[in-house]
């Protein structure tokens, strides 16, 4: 009977240990790590190594074998609330995605981090945040999905500040969970409202399950709150705490700081765990988002902002972590931005949106572990005024670092070529079809805008890295990195080039994850959700789609507007910073009001450190302080004072406290027994 | 002999023998002993425990004691005391080991230690309002001794303040506790102080008494119980008795000794909250409200880590005011069901939490001799083993998803939005305040670089960190799977607010 071949394995029941088995990790690591091979990292590249064998089995297990999308829960908690797991193409890119990537940054780590005295607890840590990304990925409910998100959460700030020693790092940590905080506080009362409409429905089992949210959107649409559409107000709610997640203007403050930690770790936030979470979110929740009328909208105009946005920002920073850092949040707007155009794409956004997710995820990670890699060969200096020449003396890892910069601002046939300007001639798409104002092409002209600049801050700073005359001290002879961050290097260049082409150019991926929400998902339980008719959906919300496999003209000059755009960036960057055509440092002074403007990041730091956090709110607590000293217990202290005085009292009280207390109890309860026996003896 | 007598007596006598031992050895030896027993006895009773089908209590036993005037020995326990019960006992054997080298007084302290079990305990079970208010005043004389003789510089004052609001509270309280007997009697000609039938008398209008009447009982029952929890602006006895205490006296008062007051609240006011004025409920919410928007502004202020942890005790004691406040009005009742529960488990979980955050205080002030936070700093390089305990204190404390805390508050507020949106959205707020506070106190005493000035402290003694593991293990266990805890008290929800003991009252909170 049992075919003992691994094909016949269905690996999608299995889903739940994708999660345990980091979680395993964790413990294991933390407890008995110190004491095995390399002192720590045994347990954590296994566990992950495990978890990444089952996600790309039930990878083939959907894609190859067709068996279906598949979901299964127990109750947890309270009644009608479940810790469930779903595999759907939507899950499933996401997993394999981070199983892959976080696993080589894990493998990365083992060099990286080689003489760090806690190494057990650094990867300890790293396998309990990805173990939290699985869950996130995986869950099927909202309230699993949160849970999750706050460990992800929580593993962040602990890893950003790894070296807590130093103090800036300490603050960096709590800088990122107070920005997440801020967004989540809202995430989570967007879930208790959507508790609450759905158990208004009489749904009393799986109750904020996404799938049972999507077959009964019809119904919720008609709730309101506070008397505006409850959908879109949950909708806008979420994407509070996508902002913080995923460092959306106005609370992407965290990521620069963020830069503190670990460089490893800087990738796993970046590429494979943590600010991915934010877009997941959207993706997951889409056809809620799509329902709720004008929340795409929303998302488009955020995200769109914050692409360009942070990209000013990226143009004049000097530490080469924090530009990528800022090329991030850049790249998420992009993302967010897509998601936002399903008002009219439908779910052809979330692929859109999904691919450009792992494209980045692969020249991200690759991107900071070449920086890692370069910063481990200069002596920890991060200040590219500090580098220069450096590829001559580390080859690999500054080829691997062209490569991600390449993949990064688009270069034709990497894997952001295929992926980003898609998401620009939707962006175009989206402001034809159903925007005619002007107002609808502002995502697409931020989005475009911002591709000159990401080609000229990225090569900016690879320019300045690399090229030239090293300057300073440590960049004279650097030191190339080992074996196993070498081998980490060689495969993520090649998927931040191949990834396009070995997916026919996306298509491949984008077909897969058109699947999601149309098709239909079994259940363990025997509960089929039929695929959801998104046209109509979309009309609940006012949204109104595009035939699906209707060609939409695109005028070529738009087609070729950003790849244009990339190579003027190109040419600004090497004319500026290789050859040197042009003084820059004309500009580059504190005169100039526009340099001092982004070099002090539009002053949004300092309105909500110096002027919130430290003016406003530390006032508020020193009066409250006042308030509760003088004010509530002086009353108490006024009372006891005429207590004190009115009677003989005092002299008692200052013989002994004790002796008076336990006199005034028996007073107490004498007086209950008085009272009750002169009733009685009255009766 | 029931399981709930056994408990009470080998407390009593574990005390008695306590007393007489004449070191710490032996003092800390009995103690643990039957503190442990005491521990086994109410494993037992979680292992067998099954709700009679009439009177819907456990282990019941009822005796006779002053007949003539009513007083009997009736104790039972159900969902909302047996998890209570437990937290006593787990609360004090822990602490019988956390005090392992206690060298002051060692038999007093240790035979202090079972008599504050033995009366909070007794508080729980009473299932006979004579009974309960006499445990409700002997639960202070423990903690006054302990305060007294191994308390801080300022105890005299702290114990007035303590005196007079507690004593005022409960002297209070007894007044309605004996109006309601007395129109009970008067009424029936059966004079009684039965917990059960004087609350079922007044749910269902029985008592041929005015409005005033039935709210001036309603209204002193309520004013002790709100001091004890403590909520705002009966709260500033905490803080001061918190920074005098020992730590075991802080771990006993946050830790099970305010529950009293939340424990009151769920046996005597919510069925009562249907036969009293409407606005009561207006004003558990608000006082709830207030307690959680309050603390966290105060707690902020605090120099001394111990203070801010006290604040941090009121902020989540208004969660469970909200809660009952939420589960009594009309509404959808699956979300009813998940407020009420979320306040029951609020109470066991913050009781678990909060060991943990005063035995961190409590090691710092031991191995650093300071606790104001600006001194500290950088104890991961001295301490790590301590800073895993403390940070995972203090983010179950924050509201740390798969700990206990997070399934407490998540309950509550998605219980709660339906009939008090408003109020809900304002306690949200809260969320990040109360995160940064919590991360405030940890940057600055465990990250950073360590301040010399400590000197060479050493690290956490053996004792003190295997009782804050299990604590810990505890409320992750608790966070992960609370099931086994949660699972009795939503059954007792279910009972309370579906078989027409408590009536829905209408109306919404905005």
């Amino acid at each position: 009977m049992m075919d003992p071949t691994l094909t016949t394995i269905d690996f999608r029941h299995y889903a739940h240990w994708i999660v345990l088995l980091p979680m395993i990790g964790f413990l294991l690591e933390l407890f008995i790590g110190k004491y095995t091979w390399r002192k720590g990292g045994l347990f954590a590249n296994l566990s992950i190594f495990g978890s990444m064998v089952i996600s790309f089995g039930c990878l083939y297990n959907v894609y190859v074998q067709h068996l279906g999308f598949w979901e299964y829960s127990w109750d947890w908690f309270y009644p009608g609330l479940v810790a469930g797991f779903t595999v759907d193409p939507l899950s499933l890119a996401m997993l394999c995605m981070v199983s892959f990537v976080s696993f080589f940054i894990h493998f990365y780590a083992i060099g990286y981090m080689a003489h760090d005295p806690a190494k057990n607890v650094y990867f300890a840590e790293t396998a309990l945040f990805t173990g939290s990304m699985f869950g996130l990925v995986l869950a099927n409910n909202l309230l699993q999905l949160f849970i999750f998100w706050e460990m992800v959460g929580v593993c962040s700030y602990l890893l950003i500040g790894f070296w807590w020693h130093k103090p800036e790092a300490a603050a960096a940590g709590k800088k990122a969970w107070m920005s997440c905080a801020v967004g989540d506080c809202l995430f989570l009362l967007g879930i208790a409202m959507m508790y609450t409409i759905m158990v208004k429905q009489g749904i009393t089992t799986e109750i904020i399950s996404f799938n049972n949210i999507f077959q009964n959107l019809e119904h919720l649409s008609h709730e309101t709150i506070f008397g505006m559409s409850a959908l879109t107000i949950i909708c806008v709610l979420f994407m509070c705490g996508v902002l913080g997640k995923s460092a959306g203007f106005p609370l992407h403050v965290w990521i620069p700081d963020a830069m503190e930690g670990p460089t490893t770790v800087s990738a796993l936030i970046h590429a494979a765990t943590m600010v991915t979470a934010g877009v997941y979110l959207i993706a997951r929740a889409f056809p809620i988002f799509l329902a709720a009328p004008h929340a795409l909208a929303v998302v488009a105009f955020l995200g769109a902002f914050t692409a360009l946005y942070a990209s000013t920002l990226g143009l004049v920073v000097n530490d080469l972590k924090r530009i990528f850092a800022y090329s991030t949040i850049s790249q998420l707007g992009y993302m967010i931005a897509v998601l936002g155009c399903g008002a009219v794409l439908g779910v052809a956004s979330v692929a859109y949106a999904l691919f450009h997710l792992v494209a980045h995820a692969f020249f991200k990670a690759l991107l900071f572990l070449s920086s890692g890699s370069v910063l481990h060969g200069i002596n920890n200096i991060r200040d590219i005024k500090e580098m220069g020449g450096l590829l001559k003396g580390m080859p690999w890892t500054g080829y691997a670092m062209l490569f991600g910069a390449l993949a990064l601002v688009a270069f034709p046939f990497t894997a952001g070529y295929y992926s980003k300007d898609r998401i620009i001639e939707e962006a175009y798409l989206y402001a034809t079809a159903h925007h005619p104002g002007e107002l609808g092409y502002l995502p697409w002209i931020f989005l475009v805008l911002g591709v000159i600049l990401t080609a000229t801050y990225t090569f900016r700073a690879w320019y300045l890295a690399m090229t030239g005359e090293p300057r300073s001290h440590p960049a004279v002879h650097p030191h190339e990195c080992g074996f196993w961050m070498k081998t980490t290097l060689v495969v993520l260049s090649f998927f931040a080039i191949f990834l396009g082409i070995i997916t026919g150019g996306g298509k491949a991926f984008w077909h897969f994850l058109e699947e999601t929400f149309v098709e239909e998902t079994h259940t363990a339980g025997g509960i089929v959700y039929h695929g959801l008719d998104l046209h109509e959906i979309a009309e609940l919300g006012g949204n109104h789609l595009l035939e699906h496999g209707v060609v939409h003209h695109i005028p070529a000059a738009v087609i070729y507007l950003p790849l244009l755009l990339m190579i003027a960036g190109l040419g600004i960057a090497t004319s500026v910073y290789y050859r040197n055509r042009v003084d820059v440092s004309r500009y580059v002074s504190k005169d100039n009001p526009l340099y001092q403007i982004l070099w002090n990041k539009y002053y949004l730091d300092y309105l909500f450190k110096d002027i919130l956090a430290e003016k406003i709110i530390m006032t508020v607590f020193t009066f409250w302080d006042v308030l509760d000293r003088y004010v509530i217990d002086g009353v108490v202290n006024l009372l006891s004072w005429i207590t004190i005085r009115a009677g003989d009292v005092s002299r008692k009280v200052q013989t002994g406290v004790v002796q008076n207390y336990a006199a005034a109890v028996i007073f107490g309860v004498s007086l209950l027994m008085i009272l009750v026996i002169m009733i009685r003896g009255g009766m | 002999m029931g399981p709930i007598t056994m408990i009470l007596l080998v407390l009593l006598i574990g005390a008695i023998i306590t007393l007489l031992t004449n070191s710490t050895a032996q003092a800390r030896g009995v103690a643990i002993l039957s503190s442990f027993l005491a521990l086994g006895i109410s494993i037992w009773m979680y292992m067998t425990y099954e709700l009679d089908p009439v009177t819907h209590y456990a282990f019941e036993e009822a005796g006779t004691w002053m007949p003539s005037i009513g007083i009997g020995y009736h104790v039972g326990v159900d969902g909302i005391s047996l998890p209570m019960v437990m937290l006593s006992t787990i609360v004090c054997a822990l602490c019988a080991i956390y005090a392992w080298s206690e060298g002051k007084r060692p038999n007093q302290f240790f035979a202090l230690l079972l008599l504050m079990d033995l009366t909070l305990i007794g508080v729980f079970v009473s299932l006979d309002f004579f009974m309960f208010y006499v445990f409700w005043e002997l639960t202070l004389l423990p903690m006054f001794f302990l305060i007294g003789i191994w308390g801080g510089p300022r105890k005299d004052y702290s114990a007035i303040k303590f005196l007079i609001y507690t004593h005022i509270a409960s002297v209070l309280m007894m007044l309605g506790i004996f109006a309601l007997y007395y129109f009970h009697g008067a009424s029936t000609g059966v004079y009684t102080f039965d917990i059960p039938t004087l609350v079922e008398a007044y749910r269902t209008g029985a008592l041929p008494i005015t409005r005033f009447w039935l709210d001036f009982i309603f209204l002193t029952i309520m004013f002790g119980f709100m001091v004890k929890m403590p909520s705002v602006p009966f709260h500033t006895w905490l803080p001061d008795a918190h920074v005098e205490a020992p730590t075991i006296g802080s771990i006993i008062l946050a830790g099970v000794l305010l529950k009293m007051g939340g424990y009151g609240l769920f046996r005597v006011l919510l069925p009562m909250l249907s036969t009293a004025s409407t606005y009561f409920i207006y004003i558990i919410a608000l006082f709830g409200l207030v307690s959680i928007l309050y603390s966290p502004f105060a707690a902020l202020a605090q120099k001394d880590i111990k203070k801010l942890v006290a604040f941090s005790s009121i902020g989540h004691m208004g969660f469970i005011s909200l809660g009952v406040a939420a589960s009594v009005l009309a509404g959808m009742e699956p979300a009813r069901v998940v407020a009420h529960t979320g306040a029951m488990f609020q109470m066991f979980s913050h009781g678990i939490i909060t060991c943990v955050l005063f035995g961190c205080c409590g090691v710092i002030e031991h191995h650093t001799h300071t606790r104001i936070i600006d001194d500290l700093g950088g104890l991961t390089k001295k301490m790590p083993k301590f800073a895993i305990l403390m940070v995972a204190g203090f983010f179950a404390s924050l509201g740390l998803p798969l700990c206990s805390g997070f399934v407490a508050e998540f309950g509550i507020l998605s219980g709660s939005y339906h009939t008090m949106p408003i109020f809900v959205i304002l306690a949200a707020i809260s969320i990040p305040f109360t995160a940064g506070y919590h991360l405030w106190a940890v940057q600055r005493t465990l990250w950073g670089p360590f301040n010399e000035y400590l000197g060479d402290i050493s690290e956490i003694k053996w004792y003190e960190f295997a009782s804050l593991a299990v604590w810990v293990v505890i409320f992750v266990v608790l966070g992960v799977y609370p099931e086994p805890v949660i699972g009795m008290m939503q059954d007792t929800a279910h009972y309370f607010l579906t078989s027409g003991d408590i009536l829905p009252i209408g109306g919404i909170i905005p």
